[in-house]
């Protein structure tokens, strides 16, 4: 070491400045190298510990919860009492038993509804999890937060306004869409008041995640979405309304998304012109060929499935045109698609292109009228 | 003879659920994950089932495909197929329904009516 030593002093620097950055290299590689072993370590603990605890609670919810006949009462669920003593085992004195516990919960209320999903709730407020919820909810760490946030929404139990409200806008993407998600499914006068407020995009995923979270809440109380059609700033809000608009077939704010069509914005446009489609606004057909020629590829790709959508038959003869005359690839495959929609008024035109079309367009007309594939 | 299920899912949880609701009844349940599982299945008992129940999203082939496959079975018995599924939205619903599916569950479902649900599919196709 001493040899080594005397031999580093005696280096030049750039050796000396080579070996520091090898040292530290190879010493952080077996850092790496470390914490991903015993992060793998750990994680096979936990799947293991996790394997053979899952058949216990699953035993435990299936013969005491699910198939319980004395539980199929007329009592209101949460007055009933479970036989939670079977459920007080030692291995749920352990967080991460309790956790687990938690967590198959919510597999099952994600599976089963009705009286036994309500179970479930009573199940885990009996057992005092919520406890651990509004625990983690307190947490300073964020992922502690979505936790909760998800766990107490799944279990539909009640979070205070201005715990949740600041959530929705925090920077961290993650857990404002957890809070966002939480506070529609959990607010029941106005679950829509954090869109006024909401400064960063929705992202399509957080779409989704909403959208599911909305359809699938019972007893929501639905606003007008034009308001926000109109004057939201948040292009994503609107474009997420117009989605909105049409799952509830709102036709009241259809001024709103007829107005939409002079927006400068395009991908705004499409939106709006996608939601006309598939609200089958007839009124709407001639506007919208009207403006085809002078949209952008998007827009007049969601005019022809718009007029595919509504379906008047009226316009068969513009489709056919496009069908055959348009050079782009996606305008011929989506005025055929059309044409198949129209299909009642246009069998002679179908019959006609099947068999005069190029082997392209047969191709096309052949994988429009496949019922199984959607575009 | 007890009537012979096969259910087609990929979630960990929902066959355990179906298997102890249906189990009460004395249905034989056989399970397979995916699509691909569920076609091999059909082929080697050469669709020997009284009722089949599928999710539609699931890896290698959809539920939409198993339920086209079996309605448009040209010999053979009749097998009806209900499609329980997190989609519900009105299009996965009507696609389900032009294509043959004689029930459809959205997920969560309620235990009992699943169960009344199957009872009276079996007893609508006069199963074993």
């Amino acid at each position: 070491m001493e040899y080594s030593l005397y031999d580093f002093r005696g280096a030049s620097l750039n050796i000396q400045i080579a070996i520091v950055f090898i040292v530290i290299a190879v010493t952080f590689t077996i850092i790496a190298y470390l914490s991903i072993l015993r992060g793998r370590y750990k994680a096979y603990r936990r799947e293991k510990k996790l394997a053979s605890l899952h058949p216990v609670i699953d035993n435990l919810l299936m013969e005491h919860i699910l198939l319980n006949d004395e539980l199929a009462s007329d009592v209101p669920a949460d007055q009933v009492v479970l036989p939670i003593d079977v459920f007080r085992l030692p291995v749920f004195e352990h967080r991460w038993a309790r956790q687990a516990l938690i967590d198959r919960l919510l597999d099952y209320r994600n599976n089963v509804r009705g009286a036994m999903g309500e179970q479930l709730r009573n199940l885990y407020i009996q057992l005092e999890l919520d406890k651990d919820s509004i625990r983690k909810m307190k947490s300073r760490k964020w992922d502690k937060k979505v936790q909760a946030l998800v766990e107490l929404s799944s279990m539909n139990m009640s979070i205070a306004d201005v715990t949740i409200l600041p959530l929705t806008n925090s920077s961290n993407r993650e857990l404002r869409a957890a809070a966002r998600h939480a506070y529609i499914k959990l607010s029941k006068n106005e679950p829509f008041k954090f869109f006024d407020v909401v400064t960063e995009p929705l992202l399509m995923w957080d779409q989704v995640e909403l959208f599911k979270i909305i359809s699938t809440t019972e007893h929501i109380a639905i606003p007008n979405f034009a308001q926000w059609i109109t004057y939201s700033t948040n292009k994503s809000i609107v474009s997420f309304c117009l989605k909105l608009v049409v799952h509830y077939n709102q036709i009241s704010a259809l001024p709103a998304v007829l107005k939409l069509l002079d927006t400068k914005d395009h991908y705004l446009r499409a939106d709006a012109i996608n939601c006309l489609g598939k609200l089958k606004m007839e009124s709407a057909e001639e506007k919208l060929l009207q403006m085809y020629d002078s949209q952008p590829l998007n827009c007049r790709l969601e005019i022809l499935k718009a007029i595919g959508r509504i379906n008047s038959g009226k316009h068969v003869d513009f489709l056919r045109q496009e069908f055959l005359h348009a050079t782009d690839f996606d305008v011929r495959k989506n005025a055929a698609k059309s044409i198949i929609r129209n299909q009642w008024a246009a069998k002679g035109i179908v019959e006609e292109l099947v068999e005069t079309a190029t082997a392209e367009n047969k191709l096309i007309l052949k994988h429009s009228m496949n019922p199984l594939i959607k575009f | 003879m007890s009537n012979r299920i096969l259910l087609v899912e990929d979630d960990e949880v929902m066959p355990k659920i179906m298997e102890r609701i249906l189990h009460k009844e004395e249905y034989k349940i056989e399970h397979v994950t995916n699509g691909k599982e569920a076609f091999q299945r059909l082929e080697d008992t050469n669709y020997d089932y009284d009722l089949i129940i599928t999710d539609i999203m699931m890896p290698y082939a959809s539920g939409f495909e198993i339920l086209s496959k079996v309605k448009t079975r040209k010999d053979g018995k009749p097998i009806p197929v209900i499609i329980v599924s997190n989609a519900g939205n009105e299009e996965m619903i009507l696609e389900g329904f032009k294509l043959g599916a004689d029930d459809f569950l959205k997920k969560p479902v309620i235990p009992g009516e699943l169960l009344i649900r199957v009872k009276r599919l079996l007893m609508q196709y006069g199963a074993r």
